[in-house]
């Protein structure tokens, strides 16, 4: 099963590729691991956990803190445990959590998800950065189950990102998944790394958008999506 | 105590496989570093003698030039999180990321390189005939959980009630400043704030609400988008009368 779902995939991204030439050439590469990913399995996580103490508890020294404090006790398992949970995308592949709620549905008008809060992790600075996404696509036969489209979002939100690269991993990975006419991601977000420290703007906002197929060619079917998605 | 918790480290640090000879370097340096101030008396960094109730009062100093002295270790500490959550350090985009990732955090716990009758309030009080209530409000706050390293932010709305001695008013959001540049727990901000008014100014009241929300409980665990965390802290008038409280807590809403 695993070899017929291989073969499909790189059907679609040939086909992806010779349709749109100019578009992501790496395309292949953020299907579900980037190359410099290294798949971490759920159980190696326990024996990482360690080391990942030992780095918080120098962390603090170095700080200035005193790691003897009630306080700050057990933070270094609480920060490590932490900081795993906020990067457990890295466990997870699209097939997994797909769990086949793709339906033949002969329906070929815009689908919508919008407002999903999503939670990510600068990789430059490992400050969160957290805001919404809207998600459109146009069925070619195939519908997904809604709350999986949210759950292709944690898979590529819970890693160390940056917003463009963001935006791309959840385009594509809903275009190989689903084989629609097009999709369309919207990010808006707010950067911790930009609001706490740095220029310290606390209202300014990110926003990156991915659009494939049909809604990159056709205008009209974008500003329908932008139009739908941004109303309240 | 301390020692035998760093040979745990140390051989901890050894098993992994994936730890280079560096982070190894790194480790044993700090290793001796912390062996020597064990044997001394402790440095102005770990003030583990002084017991937990006064630990919110000290004014713990740390220095630019520590800061820079503790970079280095502070770096390979972020490299060995990188890689033990399976990321690869040497791809471009986390190349620099250990030395970004501690030079910010270095910036998000600066409150504790600051002293605050010194440095902070600059002799910016002054002497005022003014006995009705001054209110700072909507003032941005952001500090680090202590419990799991993960942003806290929100608002403080501070109000005193002078008692011939006014504050210049940006160094009511400076002492906010101080004190949320920390490791903190909102209970104890919260009530550093207040108290921190009151040792300046010695007014007839103060009042101190932050109204916060925990990335810690937004990103993670329960995963509550909405919620938010509200404490408050009431000094002198504000807690005798509840009058006094009524109005500055109105007039903060508005």
């Amino acid at each position: 099963m695993n070899g017929h779902c291989n073969v499909k995939v790189n059907d679609t991204v040939e086909e992806f590729h010779c349709n749109n030439s100019d578009l992501l050439i790496d395309s292949r590469k953020s299907v579900v691991h980037h190359k410099h990913e290294t798949s971490r399995k759920k159980d190696e996580d326990q024996s990482r956990l360690p080391a990942l103490e030992a780095a918080y508890t120098s962390i603090l020294r170095e700080l200035g803190e005193d790691t003897d404090r009630q306080g700050l006790l057990r933070t270094p398992l609480r920060a490590a445990k932490a900081m795993q949970f906020l990067t457990k995308g890295y466990h997870e592949t699209i097939e997994d959590i797909l769990n086949n709620a793709i339906f033949d549905e002969d329906h070929d008008e815009m689908v919508i998800v919008k407002n999903i809060d999503v939670f990510s992790l600068c990789e430059h600075h490992l400050v969160p950065f957290f805001g919404k996404v809207h998600i459109g696509y146009i069925p070619n036969k195939k519908v997904v189950g809604l709350s999986k489209l949210a759950r292709i979002v944690e898979i590529f939100s819970r890693r160390l990102q940056v917003q463009e690269r963001l935006t791309k991993q959840i385009a594509v990975g809903i275009s190989e998944a689903l084989q629609p006419k097009g999709v369309a991601v919207v990010i808006e977000a707010s950067h911790m790394c930009m609001v706490m420290r740095g220029v310290q703007k606390i209202n300014s906002r990110t926003v990156t958008s991915t659009m494939l197929g049909v809604y990159l060619e056709d205008p009209k079917t974008r500003e329908e999506f932008l139009t739908l998605s941004r109303s309240a | 105590m301390e020692h035998s918790k760093q040979t745990q480290f140390s051989s901890s640090d050894k098993k992994d496989a994936g730890a280079s000879s560096v982070v190894n370097g790194h480790c044993d340096g700090m290793l001796k570093r912390a062996a020597g101030g064990s044997s001394q008396p402790p440095a102005a960094e770990s003030g583990s003698q002084r017991p937990v109730m006064e630990s919110w009062r000290e004014d713990r100093t740390r220095s630019v030039e520590d800061n820079e002295m503790s970079l280095p270790s502070l770096a390979a500490a972020y490299t060995t999180i990188l890689r033990g959550l399976g990321e690869d350090p040497q791809r471009q985009g986390l190349l620099k990321t250990p030395w970004r990732a501690a030079t910010a955090m270095q910036f998000f716990t600066k409150g504790y390189q600051e002293k605050i009758i010194a440095d902070v309030l600059n002799d910016a009080i002054f002497d005022e005939d003014h006995d009705e209530m001054v209110i700072v409000k909507d003032i941005d706050m952001f500090s680090m959980c202590e419990h799991h390293l993960v942003p806290i932010f929100g608002r403080v709305h501070i109000g005193y009630l002078p008692n011939k001695r006014v504050l210049g008013l940006s160094k009511l959001a400076r002492i906010v400043e101080i004190y949320s540049r920390r490791l903190q727990v909102q209970e104890r901000l919260t009530k550093q704030i207040a108290v921190a008014i009151t040792e300046a100014l010695q007014p007839t009241g103060v009042g101190v609400v932050i109204e916060a929300t925990h990335m810690c409980m937004v990103m993670r665990g329960v995963q509550k988008m909405n919620s938010k965390t509200v404490t408050s802290t009431m000094l002198g008038v504000f807690r005798e009368d509840p009058k006094t409280r009524d109005e500055f807590l109105t007039l903060i809403r508005s």
